[in-house]
């Protein structure tokens, strides 16, 4: 049996010549009259048309929810350059993605200031929680589990970050416990703003009025894998 | 010189840093919103230059120099003598001005802090940046994953631009700079300077190889200059209280105000701002000390690039170029990592490992399959699967890799490897089988057969 396309560019069952698997029509794969405008700023603030590439894969990302051929391709027309160039760097990045991923994507960072601070206890409980391993999704399509390198997020370790969006800082099993259910329930995370330490004298803990949620560096929980 | 004094006195260099006054994070609320940073002082170095003529171009540029402002996107640069690299002016030829913001460096999350609390000190940086090297085009590159942080500086930039104080005819005056902000999409090489230039053409994000040097030939072939973003921030710093006071704060050769970046098993993590020079111990002590009153094992002063120290190496070294060279790892970019007695360094050193090879480009050979082996046999290690002669060849595949590729990744990925290594050694060794094998009758070495013949 021949393996039934996962939308992959680099697809195992891949026969030159032969019709590819369309996930978007010709009638959606047409920009708004917002989006046309957006493309022409982008299009406007590098020298040459290569330079908007990334601008506008972001764009059909956030439109498509991700990249299979039909959409590199529209892309590439849109900005008037060679499918392979928009190709070759739509796989370079990781945070485009290429296949069809989960509704919400868990980026759980392991790098070492959250290894040291308990990362892979995080990706191992999510793993078991929803029954997955890190790189699957769950049968009913709403959670993909990602391993992530550094998200610069270190000092409030171990966190992750919710489909290229908002951040979740401080993990503990209950705060992913309750991420879950507010995800089933299509409540995206809002954004956290993490305090200065030097700021809880200075400024009550808080330099921003603007913000709901904010949230402190704390001290990491005792890891179990790593001790 | 073979005796001059030694740097690591286990005294500080940061002077009276107890009563530090913050710039580049001061405690003023809402500072990322334009009015509060103008009733703040905000962009008075920009009109002091443009309007009032403080300094000319060459001015600035010399007043940056003799502040000793040194980049903190990890090479410690000095800043004033990278921009006169530029060449003279050719006005057939665009000049660009690269801003730093990628910061994918493990254990670093400084830059951040900028984009969130403190945005229009970095524009106003790289606008007196441009000024000074007579740049009129800025990108301001943010890694991807900061998509929050890149929305929040597009409105800082939108605000400074209805303000007239970026864009054509600056506060009315015949200067004109544009600064349009780019968003990575996840990839820490983007960080590498000439790779940063290649995403920004649209390419894949290859490093080029140098000379030439981006001032010669940077992006779209143009003389291009690259800062990181703390460092853009101290320009306005430097202008507004002068050369003298940047070089009065810290050690002499690598003055200035830091962000340290502290994580890893401490009571208060987090980004504190204090002068260059501080002693790794009271950074410790300021952040709020061990979890648990456990001992050190290690510290990674400055990201994962930089060589980890023991704790008998770093208790007396101060966080300055000087020092941490003299101490036997490098400054970077100030993100410390402190380790506790319980850390298991062949795991840590085998995640660094794998960073490393996760985010190699793939370009040369040395860096490309030296990483994935280091991260091979460092896995066998942890697994309780290698062998003590495995030792022997990583540090050997360390060899192979530093110096030999297009960009500095690859020694990089080779120095953590090797200093951990050497500093740890007994610890690796612990977890390896001292067990050999003899080539010609037992394959490779692997089973339990071998287990009684010794090397
Ligand atoms: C592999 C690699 C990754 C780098 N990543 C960053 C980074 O994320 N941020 C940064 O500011 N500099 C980074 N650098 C350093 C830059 O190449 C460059 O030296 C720096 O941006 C110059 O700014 P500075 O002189 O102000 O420090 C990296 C270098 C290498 C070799
Ligand atoms: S050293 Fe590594 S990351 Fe740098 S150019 Fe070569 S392969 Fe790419
Ligand atoms: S190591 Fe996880 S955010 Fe830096």
């Amino acid at each position: 049996m021949t393996q039934p396309f996962n939308g992959s560019l680099l697809r195992p069952d891949f026969v030159p010549g032969e019709p590819v698997e369309r996930h978007f029509s010709d009638v959606e794969l047409v920009w708004t009259d917002d989006e046309q405008k957006q493309i022409a700023t982008f299009r406007s603030q590098y020298p040459t048309n290569d330079g908007a590439v990334m601008k506008v894969l972001w764009l059909a990302q956030n439109k498509f929810s991700w990249l299979p051929p039909e959409v590199v391709q529209f892309v590439a027309d849109t900005i008037e350059v060679p499918y392979a160039k928009v190709y070759g760097v739509a796989t370079f990045y990781t945070q485009y993605y290429k296949e069809k991923k989960g509704t919400y994507v868990l980026d759980v960072c392991t790098c070492f200031g959250c290894q040291v601070c308990g990362g892979y206890d995080i990706l191992h409980y999510l793993e078991d929680k929803l029954g997955i391993s890190k790189g699957e999704t769950t049968a009913d399509g709403l959670f993909t589990i990602q391993e992530v390198e550094c998200l610069g997020a270190c000092g409030s370790a171990p966190m992750l970050q919710v489909t290229n969006g908002p951040y979740v800082h401080n993990l503990t099993k209950e705060k992913v416990d309750a991420l879950i259910d507010d995800l089933k329930e299509g409540k995206m995370p809002a954004f956290e703003s993490v305090t200065l330490p030097q700021d809880e004298t200075d400024l009550g803990g808080n330099r921003r009025s603007d913000t709901e949620l904010v949230t402190e560096y704390q001290t990491p929980p005792v890891s179990e894998t790593l001790h | 010189m073979a005796d001059a004094p030694s740097l690591i006195t286990g005294e500080t260099k940061a002077g009276d840093w107890r009563n530090y006054e913050r710039v580049l994070l001061p405690p003023v609320k809402d500072l990322h919103k334009i009015d509060v940073y103008e009733e703040n002082g905000g962009y008075s170095a920009l009109k002091a230059i443009v309007e009032d003529g403080k300094f000319d171009p060459k001015g600035l540029t010399d007043e940056v120099k003799a502040s000793g402002l040194r980049g903190r996107g990890g090479a410690g640069f000095a800043t004033g003598l990278k921009w006169s690299f530029m060449p003279a002016v050719d006005p057939e030829k665009p000049r660009y001005l690269c801003c730093n913001g990628d910061e994918s460096e493990p254990g670093t999350f400084k830059d951040r802090q900028i984009f969130e609390y403190n945005p229009h000190l970095m524009i106003e940086g790289i606008v007196l940046s441009c000024y000074a090297m007579t740049i009129k085009t800025c990108y301001l590159y943010i890694r991807g994953e900061y998509i929050d942080y890149v929305n929040h500086v597009q409105t800082a930039v939108d605000e400074a631009y209805a303000s007239g104080y970026i864009g054509q005819k600056i506060l009315g005056t015949d200067f004109s700079t544009e600064i349009v902000v780019h968003c990575g999409a996840g990839a820490y090489i983007c960080g590498e300077e000439t790779s940063l230039m290649e995403s920004l053409e649209g390419e894949r994000a290859y490093p080029r190889i140098k000379p030439p040097f981006p001032a010669q030939s940077g992006c779209w072939g143009m003389p291009t200059t690259i800062n990181n973003v703390e460092t853009l921030a101290c320009v306005p710093l430097i202008v507004n209280r002068g050369a003298a006071w940047f070089a009065g704060i810290g050690p002499e050769k690598h003055p200035g105000p830091v962000l340290y970046g502290i994580s890893g098993h401490v009571n208060k993590p987090g980004v504190y701002e204090f002068p260059t020079g501080m002693l790794i111990t009271d950074l410790i002590e300021v952040a709020g000390g061990v979890r648990g009153g456990k001992n050190i094992k290690a510290i990674i002063p400055g990201g994962s690039s930089t060589p980890p120290l023991t704790w008998e190496m770093a208790r007396e070294a101060t966080m300055d170029a000087e020092t941490l060279r003299e101490a036997g790892s490098s400054m970077g970019t100030a993100g410390l990592c402190i380790l506790d007695e319980d850390t298991d360094m062949v795991a840590f050193t085998r995640r660094i490992a794998h960073f490393y090879h996760h985010e190699s480009c793939g370009q040369c050979t040395p860096c490309r399959d030296g990483t994935g082996w280091v991260e091979k046999l460092l896995s066998r290690i942890e697994n309780g699967e290698g062998y003590t002669r495995d030792l022997e060849l990583l540090l050997e595949i360390c060899d192979q890799m530093e110096g030999r590729t297009v960009c500095a990744l690859a020694d990089a990925a080779a120095w953590p490897v090797r200093w951990g290594i050497r500093r740890f050694r007994d610890e690796f060794e612990a977890r390896c089988k001292a067990e050999s094998f003899v080539s010609s009758e037992m394959g490779d070495g692997a089973s339990t057969e071998t287990e009684s013949i010794t090397i």
